[in-house]
């Protein structure tokens, strides 16, 4: 009985003669190896399938003209399509916007929510729960629905925000916010920003929640005031989610608005509130180009993967962890 | 054995993202050996003396991707044309038709990537080239019997016939078709001291009617969505400018008359008695009352007559404003039905749905249930067509005398007609919209589609 409760692992049991090790058979060695691939397997290939496959598939279409009509072949053109693209002046025009709107919404992703999330922290039990439950609203309303309420609002003759200016005298004639240059980008900037508050400050209300309360109570009996303890502790305790937030918003400010230029201005008037996800999309989608979209979604993965990497580089430096 | 774990998931990774990137990839394709850019599915088709007959008992399946399905102010007259032909037609001969909604034209062009069959399309006119060289679009004349063909084409416009034509082939049959209307709002026009049945024929009479109506209503006096996409060639083309050359092979549309005629919009639209918005805002704003007068399609005639009962005011219309003693040249609205069947007996089954859309009865339901024209003419005299709807809605007899100087809508050249047309759109936007030199704005967009044409 007690030979059955030995392990090969475990040094032999007293008083008993000392075996040889048996000789593991060349098939289980081999299952052993294989073993945390096996574990692996179903992830890498998922990933394979859904990230890996579509991203040298676009490596690949980049250099070719191809409708995607089945069918059809697409045609080997070089470096035709960069050559294009880097003369298109309207993806110049998106790459500009793309840059407005990514920096525009660092204020909707980091600073609005960093403040509501300190504000309601310090709220008792009920209060705090309703507040952070009307900020997070939005966030789970879809996007068409959403699209079609600011149209509403936002309509340049029958919409309630003209009605209420011209009733103010704020302003002389209504504005069509979606039509106007000088207003579509900053209209959807806002949308996209108003809807993202939510996400973001139930983000940082649960990095809040992780901090010692033995800190604030220090400051205060060190006289410490609410913003310079906010600044001192409240900022660099929560600075892991400060980093996280801004790689999160920097790098998904171009998808996030994507569905209100579509819906709403369809990146008009003239270009001027378009972006690159959505020339991309039309290039594809709309002109049946898809090389040329590849081209463009290439650089634009280059020029995201350097500022992924260097937020990542600035995360790992500038974090500070209360362990 | 560090190095060798490394290496071995390494090796995994890369195989299993190439063994699936192989898998899939467009040269695995059966369809592969087929001509680069050139469709295989079309490719089956082809017009022989007579068609296979069709069979009842076993009707053949035909999908229909239509914009007007997808619109409101549309929806129920398509619905109603679907369903009475395959309760009437389609059941006796062996077709169902079924109606796919594109409200963006883009579900077509997706189902054709993606492999499903799109037999039929109703298809904008400008860019039925860029589809014809793209997405096996057949021309009537290879598909369908010439006899068959000739016989039902009797009796429609031949300006209208000539609008689905590329290169001498009908690409598109002309199926819901408009000229613009300036829709006017009786209540808002006697409002401001003016007669809606003797409505502004020129350009400066629209200027100065808008402005009366501004002046004494308070409310907007004219809109013309900058973004409208077509009536802005009837403009240009009623003032002596054009388009597109003649050859098909380049734009012209930065040319002096073409600019005087931008240029009188910018003034108009700069007035303070212009409505400010998109094309929908635009039309929305007429329907809801606050607007004297909009150009539009017919086609969204039903809608307006329903805002307008509602609202408790009386619509007028007029012909498209002219430019002096210059008649006005109006350009079509609407969409051809463009065709894609693969296989004969398919082929069968779409022509008996273009045959019964078209015919008497199509019409009938497409001018009286949607709004826009008959392009069988006559039916408008017919007592058993739509005579008494004609004469209950006079809005139609100037679109129909609109048709005798109707000139087509340009169909923007070959491959990159969807940047064509969204350059074209976004110059004469900024044109009107902002107080840029349209002679600059306008050569500019000019050279640009000129450069991507070469």
């Amino acid at each position: 009985m007690s030979q059955s409760m030995e392990s090969p692992a475990l040094p032999p049991l007293a008083g008993t003669v000392p075996r040889a090790r048996p000789a593991v058979s060349r098939r289980a060695l081999l299952a052993r190896r294989l073993k945390p691939y096996l574990y692996l397997l179903p992830a890498v290939v998922l990933l394979g399938i859904w990230m890996y496959r579509p991203l040298l598939y676009t490596f690949y279409l980049a250099f070719q003209k191809w409708s995607m009509i089945p069918g059809t072949d697409p045609i080997y053109v070089g470096l035709d399509n960069f050559a294009r693209l880097f003369r298109n002046e309207a993806f110049a025009d998106s790459i500009g916007n793309t840059v407005f709107y990514t920096v525009g919404m660092l204020p909707f992703s980091i600073l609005i929510p960093l403040l509501l999330a300190s504000v309601t922290d310090g709220m008792s039990g009920r209060a705090k729960n309703v507040y952070r439950a009307i900020f997070f609203v939005p966030m789970i309303l879809a996007p068409v629905s959403v699209g079609a309420i600011w149209r509403w609002l936002f309509h340049p003759s029958n919409g309630l925000v003209n009605l209420v200016l011209m009733k103010l005298d704020a302003i002389r004639q209504p504005i069509a916010y979606f039509s106007d240059p000088d207003w579509a980008k900053w209209i959807i900037l806002f949308i996209t920003g108003w809807k993202m508050i939510g996400f973001s400050t139930l983000m940082f209300s649960s990095a809040l929640t992780g901090i010692n309360r033995e800190y604030y109570e220090a400051a205060a009996i060190d006289g410490a005031g609410r913003f310079r303890t906010f600044l001192r502790i409240t900022v660099p305790l929560v600075s892991p989610m400060i980093l996280f937030m801004l790689t999160m918003s920097i790098l998904f400010a171009s998808q996030s608005t994507f569905a209100y230029i579509d819906i709403l201005t369809a990146g008009g008037p003239y270009g001027s509130s378009t972006n690159v996800y959505y020339e991309m999309y039309k290039y594809a989608f709309g002109n049946l180009n898809v090389g040329f979209s590849a081209a463009a979604s290439l650089v634009f993965f280059v020029v995201f993967g350097v500022i992924a990497l260097g937020l990542n580089g600035l995360s790992r430096r500038l974090s500070f962890y209360d362990n | 054995m560090q190095r060798w774990t490394k290496g071995t998931s390494l090796i995994m990774a890369i195989a299993a993202a190439f063994g699936l990137t192989a898998c899939g990839g467009p040269n695995n394709d059966p369809d592969g050996a087929a001509a680069a850019e050139t469709p295989s599915a079309a490719s089956e088709a082809s017009a022989s003396s007579s068609l296979p007959a069709l069979d009842p008992a076993n009707p053949t399946k035909v999908t229909f991707y239509s914009y007007s399905l997808a619109l409101p102010t549309m929806k129920a007259g398509m619905e109603q044309l679907i369903d009475e032909f395959n309760e009437t037609a389609g059941k006796e001969k062996g077709v169902v038709v079924e109606g796919v909604p594109d409200a963006t034209f883009q579900q077509y062009k997706a189902d054709i990537s993606a492999g499903k069959p799109v037999d039929i399309v109703q298809h904008a006119f400008s860019t039925l080239d860029s589809s014809r060289l793209s997405l096996g679009f057949k021309a009537y004349e290879d598909v369908f019997p010439k006899e068959e063909l000739d016989k039902h084409l009797e009796g429609i416009s031949p300006n209208a016939l000539e609008l689905g034509k590329i290169d001498g082939k009908m690409y598109g049959l002309a199926f819901t078709f408009s000229t613009p209307i300036l829709f006017i709002n009786g209540k808002l026009f006697e409002e401001a001291g003016l007669d809606p049945n003797t409505p502004p024929k020129t350009w400066d009479e629209v200027k100065k009617a808008a402005l009366q109506i501004k002046e004494k209503t308070g409310k907007d006096g004219f809109g013309l969505a900058p973004n409208n996409g077509w009536t802005t060639e009837g403009i240009i083309l009623s003032n002596g400018g054009t388009i597109l050359s003649a050859d098909r092979k380049q734009v012209e549309f930065a040319g002096d008359k073409s600019v005087e005629a931008i240029r009188m919009w910018q003034d108009l639209y700069h007035s303070g008695a212009h409505a400010v918005g998109s094309d929908t805002e635009v039309s929305e704003q007429f329907m809801a009352g606050n607007l004297g007068m909009l150009i539009q399609s017919t086609s969204m005639h039903s809608g307006i007559k329903k805002a307008s009962e509602a609202g408790g005011w009386k619509v007028y219309g007029a012909g498209l404003p002219q430019f002096g003693d210059q008649p006005s040249i109006p350009v079509n609205s609407g969409s051809v039905l463009a065709v894609r069947p693969d296989s004969d007996i398919k082929a069968a089954a779409v022509w008996e749905f273009v045959k019964f859309v078209t015919g008497n009865r199509g019409y009938t339901i497409i001018t009286s249930q949607i709004g826009y024209l008959p392009l069988r003419t006559s039916l408008a005299d017919d007592p058993n067509g739509l005579k008494d709807f004609v004469e209950a809605n006079p809005l139609y007899r100037i679109n129909l005398d609109q048709l005798s100087r109707i000139h087509p809508v340009a169909i923007w050249p070959g491959e990159y007609a969807a940047e064509i047309a969204t350059a074209f759109t976004d110059a004469i936007v900024k044109s009107v919209m902002t107080d840029a030199d349209v002679k600059e704005t306008l050569t500019k967009a000019q050279d640009d589609i000129n450069g991507m044409l070469k």
